[in-house]
């Protein structure tokens, strides 16, 4: 088997492709047009868009659409493909949900890497004051891509627990359109290769919100960031579609909504956001770019500033920051909702207990994703906007504690009197409970307007934020990843390691996150490339130099988590079906999850979480044959 | 039988049942970018404070407007036909459907766009172009989207019992009318005119 | 008008007729008085006979064959 036989490198070649001809195409037009043949920007634009397009079908996404558009059916593909070896699968276009669970996996810790990476450089420059190897433009770049590339690394990790786990929680086939559930993991190929090859013409150095006038006037690189999110909010789109469809439609006799596993609720809720939200974000991007491509004056005022003539002056870049945040602010949710659900989804598990207050963890999931619409504008308190808007969006934003708060008191109350285990998953549960209460208890401080505004782009920001996001997601993710690796796997991931890389992440973040938000009441402000080493009474450069001693220790975490789980698929010991004692239904069938993941149909006779209750069952699985 | 081999040969209702659920949530999604659109419209077309809108040519408007619900008039009347077997009907309808998505567009993209305002034209130009600009991407995607069921119908596809890319096809035709149903007034009528 | 198809026909006919009547009490709205609330409303109107008449959206939640 030759390498260019391999879909995936066939896309990448006809990305490159796509690009050129584009480039191409945008030059004749524009001689044909009697302009000056040659100009980058819209030739990079129509290019990069053509080879996102390009990749998508030559890596065979829209193959089966295209048979039916000529009127011909045809049947779903299932298994390996029938003349390659069963490895290349991962890098095809394949209809199984497990397979495309593990492609969203793999590549979102791949991009987790990569923005780790960026961060790591950044955090390197941040160590002494005044600029050591890192340029100042570099070190925007990075600000930005780390941003990025970490929240294209999330909602692939998201997508990876929800495609694996929800199909096999509601004991359903498959998902249900297995098409479109391939198209929405390789949509964000080519996005995550437009904004990493940014870098290559020009970067771009706004941050990640690319906010403009100043997006609207930098490098091409802008162009590429665009674009490329806007492939990753494709794939959430039609992802979320997807679950959406496969939770209402696809449950077998008996589960009710609100006998579902806790998780599948989480990815209920975010798929209500992502389904709706990401499309302001992908707007906003796409008036900027057309802003920078025709020159149509949304959001960039222009030298002479706004209040000119409307058919000359130029647009309003509050305006952008309205329809930026009304996707972004959501998107932390997305990013937690799920995260939040694995911590009571494992908790009764190993607490061997009920969960506390089931019904209202799973509404408070919808809560926050329903409240998390009224909230946007607390990121804008000093931007200039409309100062009477400031006590709503308080209001909304302090109301965010009270579903939340919910599920802090269900997790204590499950914990409460529990039989608890301390095996790897279960510790990053409660390292995530610890670590997002740090991030909880700091919110409010910043979601008030008299105290948001001298702390607004300090590092507290950022303090807060990474708290929210590590206790949120990483944590839990990693609690997933321990917890489900023998059931992807059939084998045991090396307990050992797995408590190593807990007891080496856990204080380092904490370190991180208080060394963050104290350098940044210091005076520190963010995304900066230097700073006053006499801040703090001198004390800012300790601060910084243990924030980036944790992010090192981090980063060794997370190689040891990849090395352990590389290592035991081959020498892990057999896990058997149900390490865990776990009552979810993927769990009750073997490990790996066969081809076809239940043999008989699943139907649920009791509830999800009466663990500890003698007698209990939640569901059973007809012998085969016997329906 | 199995579980497996029902589900791979489910049933076309379920099938139907999850495509029709599938498709309404994506118009809802799309919904929110229109209105993200709507909202650009009435934040940055305001002088003082009260909402304006540029002098647009107001026949052009009734014009397009008007083939676009006779349009999605035709849709329906397809739609109807082939849940009754009606193929000449069904043909015809959307061969109608088709020609006056054209027309729209020629109105739109021909006479609209080629008015005195152009897309670097301060707010007025930016909002109005984009707008229209989505708009005409989605009525063109319908009428792509009309022509391969068109040509599949004749073929001899689609019968009273299955028929669902018709009915994405429709459904989808009438929802690009309806954000127009919105976008008109937003365009043509709501605010005082400014020179 | 019933479930015949010519029922449905006519169905469609009447709907296009009052679609045609609002977009120009619309019209006649916008050049008269110009208000964006009475004319959102009537698009809100219009909306609404479309989603019902010719999306059927009602088939979401009532079992329909073919």
């Amino acid at each position: 088997m030759s390498l260019f036989s391999l879909p995936a490198v066939k896309g990448l070649i006809a990305q490159i492709l796509g690009t050129i001809a584009g480039m191409a195409l945008t030059t004749v037009i524009r001689a044909l047009m009697g302009l000056p043949a040659w100009k980058a920007e819209p030739a990079w634009v129509v290019g990069a868009l053509l080879g996102g397009v390009a990749f998508l079908f030559a890596v065979g996404a829209f193959d089966d659409w295209l048979q039916w558009m000529v009127g011909k059916e045809t049947p779903l593909r299932h298994g390996p493909p029938p003349d390659r070896p069963a490895w290349t699968r991962y890098f095809s276009v394949d209809y199984n949900h497990k397979v495309i669970g593990i492609q969203y996996t793999v590549w979102g810790l791949f991009l987790l890497m990569a923005g780790g990476t960026f961060a790591l450089a950044f955090r390197t420059e941040l160590l002494r004051s005044g600029m050591q190897f890192l340029g100042l433009e570099l070190f925007n770049n990075f600000i930005g891509l780390h941003g990025i590339v970490m929240i294209g690394g999330i909602l692939l990790g998201v997508g990876g627990m929800a495609n694996y786990l929800v199909p096999l929680m509601l004991g359903a086939e498959d998902m249900a359109f297995p098409r479109l559930n391939a198209l929405g993991f390789w949509f964000n190929v080519p996005g995550a290769l437009l904004i990493l090859s940014s870098l290559l013409v020009g970067g771009w150095d706004a941050g990640w919100t690319g906010y403009p006038p100043l997006s609207a006037r930098g490098p091409i690189g802008y162009q590429l960031f665009f674009l490329g999110v806007y492939f990753i909010g494709l794939s959430s789109i039609v992802g979320a579609v997807n679950l959406l469809v496969t939770i209402l439609h696809m449950r077998p006799k008996g589960m009710s909504l609100f006998r579902m596993p806790i998780f599948v609720w989480g990815v209920f809720a975010t798929s209500l956001i992502q389904l709706t939200a990401t499309q302001l974000i992908g707007l906003s991007f796409l008036m900027v770019l057309v802003e920078r491509t025709l020159g149509m004056g949304f959001f960039d005022p222009g030298l002479a500033g706004p209040g000119k003539a409307l058919l000359e002056g130029g647009g309003d870049p509050i305006l952008f920051q309205h329809l930026f945040w009304f996707y972004s602010h959501p998107a932390v949710y997305i990013f937690i909702l799920p995260g939040l659900a694995v911590i009571g989804e494992l908790l009764p598990v190993f607490a061997r207990k009920p969960l506390f207050g089931y019904k209202w963890v799973a509404l408070s999931s919808l809560a926050i994703a329903l409240v998390g619409f009224l909230v946007w504008a607390h990121h804008m308190f000093v931007s200039g906007m409309n100062p009477g808007l400031r006590v709503p969006f308080m209001f909304a934003t302090l109301l965010v504690a009270v579903p939340t708060g919910v599920k802090f008191f269900s997790w204590v109350g499950t914990i409460w009197g529990g039989k608890l285990h301390f095996p790897t998953p279960m510790l990053f549960v409660l390292g995530a409970i610890s670590v997002f209460l740090i991030g909880g208890l700091t919110g409010p401080i910043l979601g008030t307007v008299p105290t948001n505004m001298p702390l607004h782009d300090s590092y507290f920001v950022v303090g807060h934020f990474h708290a929210t996001m590590f206790g949120g997601f990483v944590f839990p993710f990693f609690a997933a990843l321990y917890f489900w690796y023998p059931k992807v796997t059939g084998r045991m991931y090396n307990e050992t390691l797995g408590k190593i890389h807990f007891w080496l992440m856990t204080p380092a973040f904490w370190a991180q996150t208080l060394g963050q938000m104290t350098v940044g009441v210091m005076g520190m402000r963010r995304r900066i490339a230097d700073y006053d080493p006499a801040l703090g009474n001198g004390m800012i450069q300790a601060g910084h130099v243990v924030i980036t001693i944790a992010g090192f220790a981090i980063a060794f975490g997370v190689l040891l988590m990849i090395y352990n789980f590389i290592r035991s698929a081959e020498v892990g010991k057999v896990a058997g079906s149900n390490p865990w004692r776990s009552r979810s239904p993927e769990w009750q069938i073997p490990s790996p999850v066969p081809e076809h993941s239940f043999a008989a149909p699943v139907t649920v006779v009791g509830e999800p979480y009466d663990y500890g209750l003698a007698g209990s069952t939640y569901v059973r699985m007809a012998a085969a044959g016997d329906d | 039988m199995s579980s497996v081999a029902v589900s791979i040969h489910e049933s076309y209702r379920e099938k139907l049942r999850n495509n029709r659920l599938g498709l309404w949530l994506f118009f809802v999604s799309e919904a929110f970018m229109f209105g993200g659109l709507l909202a650009a419209r009435f934040y940055l077309w305001r002088e003082d404070g009260v909402v304006v809108r540029p002098a647009l040519d107001q026949q052009l408007g009734l014009i397009v407007t008007s083939v676009l619900l006779l349009s999605s008039y035709f849709m329906n009347r397809a739609e109807t036909a082939i849940a009754h077997d009606d193929r000449e009907n069904f043909l015809s309808g959307l061969l109608i459907t088709a020609f006056l998505g054209l027309v729209f567009l020629a109105g739109v993209v021909i006479f609209e766009w080629g008015g005195h305002i152009k897309p670097w034209d301060g707010v007025f130009g930016a909002v109005l172009f984009g707008m229209t600009g989505m708009h005409a991407l989605h009525v063109l995607s319908g009428v792509i989207f009309i022509l391969i069921i068109w040509w599949n119908g004749r073929k001899g596809h689609f019968s009273a019992d299955r028929h669902w890319g018709v009915e994405a096809c429709a459904i989808y035709w009438h929802y690009v009318d309806l954000v127009w149903i919105f976008f008109y007034p937003a365009l043509y009528l709501i605010g005082r005119v400014v020179h | 008008m019933g479930n015949t198809k010519s029922g449905i026909y006519r169905i469609g006919i009447v709907v296009l007729v009052a679609l045609a009547a609002l977009t120009g009490i619309e019209y006649i709205v916008a050049v008269t008085f110009n208000s964006a609330a009475v004319l959102f409303l009537i698009a809100l109107a219009k909306a609404a006979l479309v989603l019902q008449y010719f999306m059927h959206v009602y088939r979401l939640w009532s079992e329909e064959e073919h």
